[in-house]
């Protein structure tokens, strides 16, 4: 047995020893790998992939579509789980277009990003996907969408009649993304808490930075947990730039969209504010916790506010919401001139080009049905719980004083930046920077200068490989 | 007989008790956090018993995921894996240790190279070849690379070195064809290391979730880790609920390491200790 | 052609029909692979390019801070856990190998439970027992037995990140070499530990001169696989922290992922790949040197 064990090791240990001093063996195997491993590429070409997503058409007629969705649609019922809606959209589609199959996935904002980025590689990504501009942009100028400029007609540019709007869809003068709905991203404060702690009066449109740490102070005394600048995982850090840049009045990147200003006096002034007030209890250090976790948070009734609050969370978060029966005060970002500006969020949809040009117009025949339907396009946007880009579809929200008033704060929309060059590789600098300050490891301005200049960097980058 | 209880005796048994609890608990945790409802599993100060036990994560879970789909997916890319894992492994081992063939120990080396290596740095080259053979987002794109890791050959060979070679002549003599040896004389001989072999595959298959999650994207596709995980990203600190996938992740192949604890052991001391 | 050349051409044939199953899968799946990992590192390799740059990727890699942290933040994990695993593994055993069957079995249930349990299982009861608001972990070191003077944020703060991530990552890793030292203590020769007993050896010199050389080829064993695992410690990380805060739980695993599958940098990512396959050959290497040379072949 000993020996045995013994020679067991020996083995073991010499696989590992060859391995590292293995190369030239290995390298050996490499001109047999070098002939598959050059064609690779050469197979980039759509062509190529067609038959890989799913089985051919059928011996009918009958095209059959891929649509991955995040979860933007709420749900009708709290209980019914993720793709539920989206199904009946689906369902509603086939009876109209028995010659179009449409195979639902659901995927999510954690994971949902990656997933894409690796069936786009293994040739198994969707036809439609749910998105919004940040992601689909991006994938538009790598070359990967098929161009939906004949669906922006005149009629339809017309009736959205907001050129900022359109031009979100777009790379350049291709449109990519297919709009549906629109929203503004703010934040939320838990009314009992607020009104317990005597603040509540404050926390209202047109507050300043000095009324926020007013209310912060005031929640801190009565013991309750401060909502978290949440920057685990990549989700949701619209809302705390959107955040960071109204502190002190400043801006994510400049006029023109063409460079970042992280990095200016209000930018540094509004990390430290954040350092400052999570060093004070004011504010949570949100390194553990993703934009998800922190809504989650908030509408379970454990912490005072979220940064992340939009106009469909009520819908989506009801389940938490009925079980803690937490009230919120909706309130736009509080800013040193009292004059708010909110990023906003698109709804809308996008096709992978896949080579198959019979998947591509039956996937624009969905889109439309989704959208532009009599009956299911206004009923969808009101799922999305956003406002209809098209303006012929009137106010959806008769009746509902909530988002008759919160369709005012379109007037605060800042510049939209998420179609910027390398908008994706800016995303991930941004949450570690905000780790970087709350955690202590750099002082705000080196933080800043560091994200600014390889933000900048990436809008080089993206730039030089179009 | 009954030693005297020293000192340091009454120190390791406290010290492992407290171990013990400690390596239980969240196994503990999983289960009973499975029977809290949302509100009572974020409550402070925590229920170390759920005060209102309640089914209702189990049946939002089952109802609105394919959940059960998840774990036989689970089960089936582990099977088959273990299968091929020990067939193509078991006719490889046998030649390697019992016949002396032209670029024999070559090939060993390279086996034996490639075995330390870790397979998720050829990840990315990996999903290219899937796409290839067009089959990404299918079970077989997780069970194939798996079978080409080397590891179970080199334990087979290990195992096949028992087999006595006066046999194999003898057989040989009697006239009986290659496939026939190999299945009469050296199989039976082989049989434990393909029980150390099976329980080992069967443990790191279950447990790959780096390979799961690159190459299976559809819902119905996933496996039961790959199905939690993404209840965790979907649900962020619905704990309750994401506590009821873990216990349906986790209770079956716990009940089938407790049942068949004996051979369990016997397997990861076989697979390390022996050859 | 002598006759002896002929039956070794023969067994030869055989030899590789026997082989032919495991060979293709392992070209397919391994060799070729491992082939166009190591080539495309020296391309500039994304969704939209595929051009030859020599070797920029390396150039880069060692000029990248975050590689840098990822390999630190590696090499700790791995410092971290092997001695930790091995001791307590060590540890366990010893205290357990002597006893009847039903504890020892009991016990090795027990140590073996988090690997059973499946990896996925353990991380996310592991987030929820690490929550700063909802979680156990502030609950008993704060309120319960005041440890600690606030809550801490166990995986935001960089001080406790990586820690609190090893100790996870400790749970799983003891279970099997607790089950080998158990088995391998059984082994010892008893009339040897007895004989020395006798002649008035106390406990420590019976382990170190008679228990320990007999557990090395073990122990090597237990710290090459250990090693292995922690140098691939990725779930953990993309399930928990994402790498953060401020990249200080980033592991080369985990950069590569990130790298590859969010970005689409496949080139810069499979040079780490090739990297990280160096290393671990490199290390697994040194160790068989540094504890190889008091095995006996």
């Amino acid at each position: 047995m000993k020996k045995k064990v013994l020679a067991f090791v020996l083995a073991g240990t010499m696989a590992l020893g060859l391995a590292a001093c293995g190369n030239s063996a290995k390298q050996t195997t490499e001109p047999a790998a070098d002939a598959p491993a050059a064609e690779e590429p050469a197979a980039e070409e759509p062509a190529a992939e067609a038959p890989a997503a799913e089985e051919p058409a059928a011996a009918g007629d009958v095209t059959e579509i891929t649509w991955w969705a995040f979860p933007t649609f709420t749900q009708e019922n709290a209980n019914d789980g993720a793709g539920t809606y989206e199904q009946k959209i689906i369902d509603a589609f086939q009876a109209a277009n028995p010659d179009i199959k449409v195979n639902l996935e659901t995927i999510d904002f954690t994971s949902g990003p990656e997933k894409i980025v690796t069936a786009i590689e293994a040739g198994t990504v969707c036809d439609v996907l749910f998105d919004a501009p940040g992601r689909i942009i991006d994938y538009g100028k790598k070359g990967k969408l098929a161009p939906l400029d004949d669906l922006f007609t005149a009629e339809f540019a017309a009736d959205v009649n907001n050129d900022a709007l359109l031009q979100a869809c777009k790379a350049g003068d291709t449109a990519y993304m297919y709009p549906i709905s629109s929203a503004p991203f703010y934040m939320a404060f838990n009314k009992a808490m607020a009104e317990d702690a005597g603040v509540a009066d404050l926390i209202k449109d047109g507050w300043t930075t000095d009324d926020l740490t007013t209310v912060l102070t005031a929640l801190k005394d009565k013991g309750y947990n401060p909502g978290s600048v949440f920057c685990s995982g990549q989700g949701g850090d619209q809302g705390t730039r959107a955040f960071f840049s109204n502190l002190y009045s400043g801006s994510i990147t400049d006029d023109a969209v063409s460079a970042y200003t992280v990095n200016d006096e209000a930018g540094v002034k509004a990390l430290t504010y954040i350092k400052d007030a999570v060093d004070n209890g004011l504010l949570m250090n949100g390194s553990a916790y993703n934009g998800g976790d922190d809504i989650q948070n908030f509408a379970n009734g454990q912490t005072s506010f979220t940064l992340l609050w939009s106009p469909a969370q009520p819908e989506t978060q009801k389940a938490l919401l009925e079980g803690s029966g937490v009230e919120f005060i909706e309130v736009t970002f509080p800013s040193e001139d009292g004059v708010a500006e909110l990023e906003y969020l698109v709804n809308g949809f996008c096709i992978f080009d896949k080579g198959d040009e019979a998947k591509i117009a039956a996937s624009k025949r969905f889109l439309q049905f989704i959208c532009d339907d009599a009956e299911w396009g206004p009923k969808n946007v009101v799922r999305t719980g956003c406002y209809p880009v098209r303006q012929s579809f009137g106010n959806l929200y008769e009746g509902d004083a909530r988002m008759t008033e919160l369709s005012a704060w379109t007037k605060y929309y800042s510049p939209y930046y998420n179609t910027i060059d390398g908008f994706a590789e800016m995303r991930t600098y941004w949450f570690p920077m905000l780790q970087a300050v709350m955690n202590g490891d750099m002082e705000p301005k080196a933080a800043a200068d560091d994200f600014n200049e390889k933000a900048n960097q990436s809008i080089a980058t993206a730039q030089a490989a179009q | 007989m009954k030693k005297k209880m020293t000192p340091f005796g009454v120190f390791s048994i406290a010290i492992l008790s407290v171990l013990t609890v400690l390596f239980v608990f969240p196994f503990y945790w999983i289960i009973s956090g499975s029977f809290k409802s949302q509100s009572d599993a974020v409550k402070q100060p925590p229920q170390w018993w759920p005060e209102n036990p309640t089914l209702g994560n189990y049946e939002k879970l089952l109802i609105q995921n394919p959940a059960g789909q998840w774990l036989l997916n689970s089960v089936l890319i582990c099977l088959v894996t273990m299968l091929l894992v020990c067939l193509t492994s078991s006719l490889a081992g046998y030649v390697l240790a019992k016949k002396r063939f032209y670029g024999q120990k070559i090939l060993f080396s390279i086996f034996i190279v490639a075995m330390a290596l870790p397979k998720q740095v050829v990840l990315v080259p990996l999903v290219r070849i899937i796409r290839g053979m067009h089959m990404h987002d299918t079970l077989w794109a997780v069970i194939l690379p798996l079978v080409g890791w080397p590891f179970g050959v080199f334990l087979m060979k290990q195992f096949s070195e028992n087999i006595p070679t006066e046999l194999l002549e003898s057989a040989k003599i009697d006239g009986c064809s290659e496939l026939r040896t190999f299945a009469s004389i050296a199989f039976p001989i082989v049989k434990p290391g393909f029980a150390a072999l099976a329980i080992f595959t069967f443990i790191n298959t279950w447990n790959d979730y780096f390979m799961q999650l690159v190459m299976l994207t559809s819902r119905k596709n996933l496996t039961i880790s790959l199905g939690v995980a993404t209840l965790q990203a979907e649900l962020s600190t619905n704990y309750g609920l994401i506590m009821a996938g873990a216990a349906l992740a986790a209770v079956p192949i716990v009940t089938v390491f407790l049942v068949f604890q004996k051979y369990f052991t016997q397997g990861i001391t076989m697979g390390a200790v022996k050859g | 052609m002598s006759k002896t050349n002929k039956i070794r051409m023969r067994e030869t044939l055989v030899s590789y029909l026997f082989l032919a199953p495991v060979l293709i899968f392992f070209i397919i799946f391994v060799l070729v692979p491992m082939g166009m990992g190591l080539l495309t590192s020296f391309f500039n390799y994304t969704m939209l390019d595929f051009t030859f740059i020599g070797i920029d990727n390396y150039v880069r890699m060692f000029k990248d801070p975050v590689f840098v942290k990822s390999l630190k933040n590696t090499l700790i994990i791995v410092v971290g856990s092997v001695p930790v695993v091995v001791a307590f593994a060590l540890f366990v055993a010893s205290q357990t190998y002597e006893r009847n069957a039903f504890t020892r079995s009991f016990f090795r249930c027990v140590f073996f439970l988090p690997v059973v349990t499946g990896t996925v299982a353990v991380v996310v009861v592991w987030k929820w027992i690490y929550d700063p608001l909802s979680g156990i972990m502030n609950y008993v070191l704060n309120d319960a037995l005041g440890i600690i003077e606030r809550d801490i944020m166990w995986l935001g703060d960089k001080k406790y990140a990586l820690i609190s991530i090893i100790i996870i990552l400790l749970t799983t890793a003891v279970g099997q070499p607790i089950i080998l030292y158990i088995a391998s203590m059984g082994n010892i020769d008893k009339s040897l530990v007895e004989a020395a007993e006798v002649d008035g050896a106390n406990k420590f010199q019976v382990f170190w001169s008679i228990k320990w050389p007999s557990l090395l080829p073990t122990t090597l064993y237990i710290v090459v696989i250990t090693t292995i695992n922690s140098f691939q410690c990725f779930s953990l990380i993309q399930l928990l922290t994402s790498g953060g805060p401020n990249y200080s739980t980033t592991t080369l695993m985990y950069y590569l992922y990130e790298k590859a599958f969010k970005l689409s940098e496949y080139g810069y990512a499979n040079t780490i790949g090739v990297f990280l396959a160096v290393m671990i050959g490199l290390i697994s290497f040194i160790q068989f040197k540094l504890l190889g040379n008091d095995v006996e072949y």
